[in-house]
């Protein structure tokens, strides 16, 4: 297979073990940088996320948020991007879960079995992150609407490149040739895409989701590790959820 | 400079209108001048008063003449300052405030203090932004100037709103430097608007804000700053340092206070320094602590009083 080659040639020295420490832009020399939230607001920030379900992606949330850390309403005055930074906490959170899924990342070999390949990680973890959303997914809407706001939009789409990122560093791709970006970039388009997709999805288990999902890696043949005209589909779906967004009103 | 020699005679022409004012019914801290008179001048502490060096407490004299000089006045002179866009500052301030926004219906609302509150400007938006957006009726704040006359016209303004005679609204006459008679750890919100350059003691001051504040409150500042494009800046200071004292000149007959008025906000310290001030009197800071507002004529501070850990 594609991606066992290029392992072997890209990791003479490896022990698979070891593969996720490595990572092409990530130096060793330094500590990584610290998170966007210092301990406060991630106190306030964290006790908020159980009530999103019932009160959005609102003030409210950030409120009850404050009152249940021990702070009161008015320290919300700590977050100048006011309920946007529920958001962020969320993606910024979400992302950072992905790394306890290590029954996808180093499974144990099993007797018999082909070793998951990098692009089956690269979907399966692609599958948790939108997993991740479950129990918000009927208020991402509001989500979105803050999103697209100009002063926030840098922020979620480094986010979102950052997850790409995420993922395929996770799944065990070093590659540092041309294919790094639109790699990078199909995943964050399909990522993206499916996210929408599944703030309508009113299936058992998100089955449609799941669909719609594999549909779109087919499209790029992401799990040979090859791809198609990437870059084009990119920015037809990059386009396409533009008006989905602009048809549920968001102005952008 | 130019503007010194003009002015150095014009204001101590204006002197003696500062003395009434040092009448200890309007200054707590006008005891300070009689504690030591044998002390020799060069011993006194000084302060700024514009770009003048003055013993501390004459500058709080000299605050208050140049308020009541003004006080009738003021709203021209911020209009001239703000290049008329300090109701948009105010509205802007009080909306990122959100007062009176709470986690559940029944809440006891906020208790908020405006510092420096004049003629209660900021505290009826206050008071507004907590009724109309938050429906937090519950929400009362206490108007406090350390310039009774400045208080006085607040009061007089108050009962042309809904406010009027309304519990919800209280006056009070202080130095922001001394709130004794406010309970410590009991208030949601402190705002001060255009007030905080006037401070003698800056630092004292905040010291008092971080006491009366409830733990998780707020402190929020609205000052002029530092412009931070030179081209705009150097335009701002030409405007400001030679239109807006004539200006005050021809409208309000009082040159030296609108000076005074240009000077201080040249005087008051750039947008870092004020965000560390704020962190050394045990704030913590939002993002980078500070909001420019039309490129950096105003900016919004604000620090929250940390709860103590368990
Ligand atoms: C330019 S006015 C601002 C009024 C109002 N906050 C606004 O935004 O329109 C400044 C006020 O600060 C008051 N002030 C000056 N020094 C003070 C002090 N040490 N303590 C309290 N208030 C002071 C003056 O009396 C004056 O009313």
């Amino acid at each position: 297979m594609a991606t066992r080659t290029r392992l072997a040639r890209l990791w003479p020295l490896s022990k698979p073990s070891a593969l996720p420490l490595i990572r092409p832009y990530h130096s060793y020399d330094h500590p990584p940088p610290p998170g966007p939230f210092n301990p406060t607001e991630s106190s306030i920030l964290e006790a908020a996320i159980p009530h999103i379900p019932t009160h959005g992606f609102t003030h409210t949330t950030l409120s009850i948020g404050a009152s249940d850390a021990g702070y009161i309403a008015a320290s919300t005055n700590l977050f100048p991007n006011g309920a946007f930074s529920l958001v962020h906490y969320h993606l910024y959170t979400q992302r950072l879960a992905l790394a306890k899924h290590q029954h996808i990342i180093s499974p144990p070999p099993r007797e018999g079995e082909k070793p998951i390949g990098i692009g089956g990680k690269v979907k399966a973890l692609t599958w948790e992150r939108l997993m991740g959303n479950k129990e918000i997914i009927h208020r991402w809407q509001e989500a979105l609407a803050l999103i697209a706001q100009p002063s926030h939009l840098p922020t979620a789409i480094s986010e979102l490149s950052s997850l790409s990122d995420e993922i395929w560093f996770l799944s065990g791709d070093t590659s540092v040739d041309t294919s790094w970006y639109t790699k990078r970039a199909s995943l964050s388009a399909i990522y993206a895409a499916t996210e929408l997709f599944m703030t309508t999805d009113k299936s058992p288990n998100f089955d449609d989701t799941r669909d719609f999902l594999d549909r779109r890696f087919k499209d790029v043949q992401i799990v040979g590790g090859t791809m198609g005209s990437v870059t084009q589909w990119a920015g037809f779906t990059a386009t396409a959820a533009l008006n989905v967004l602009r048809s549920k009103g968001v102005r952008i | 400079m130019v503007f010194r020699s003009i002015v150095r005679p014009l204001l101590r022409a204006s002197k003696p209108q500062y003395l009434p004012a040092r009448s200890p019914r309007c200054f707590s801290k006008s005891a300070r001048l009689t504690e030591s008179p044998s002390q020799p001048s060069n011993h006194e502490r000084t302060t700024h008063f514009g770009f003048e060096t003055v013993p501390e407490a004459e500058k709080e004299a000299r605050v208050a003449g140049v308020f009541s000089n003004v006080a009738a006045s003021y709203d021209t002179m911020n209009d001239f300052m703000s290049l008329g866009i300090h109701r948009l500052w105010k509205d802007h301030f009080v909306r990122s405030l959100n007062p009176g926004s709470s986690s559940s219906p029944n809440s006891p609302g906020w208790k908020m203090l405006d510092i420096a509150g004049g003629t209660g400007d900021i505290a009826f938006r206050l008071l507004d932004h907590a009724t109309n957006i938050n429906n937090s009726p519950s929400s009362t704040i206490t108007i406090s100037d350390i310039n009774p006359a400045m208080l006085a016209e607040g009061k007089k303004r108050s009962l042309a709103t809904s406010y009027a005679n309304s519990p919800r609204l209280s006056f009070l006459v202080a130095n922001a430097e001394e709130l004794e008679t406010i309970e410590s750890n009991s208030i949601d919100l402190y705002t001060v608007a255009f007030g905080i350059r006037n401070f003698t003691n800056k630092e004292k001051a905040l010291r008092e804000a971080f006491r009366v504040l409830k733990p998780g409150g707020v402190f929020a500042c609205l000052e002029f700053s530092g412009v931070t494009n030179p081209l705009f800046d150097a335009v701002y200071k030409r405007w400001s340092f030679s239109a807006i004292p004539l200006i005050g000149q021809l409208v309000a007959g009082d040159r030296a206070s609108y000076q005074y008025l240009v000077e201080s906000i040249e005087k008051f310290p750039k947008q870092e320094e004020f965000r560390d001030m704020i962190k050394d009197a045990g704030f913590m800071v939002p993002g980078k602590g500070w909001e420019d507002l039309t490129g950096g004529i105003a900016a919004i501070h604000k620090g929250v009083k940390p709860i103590e850990k368990p």
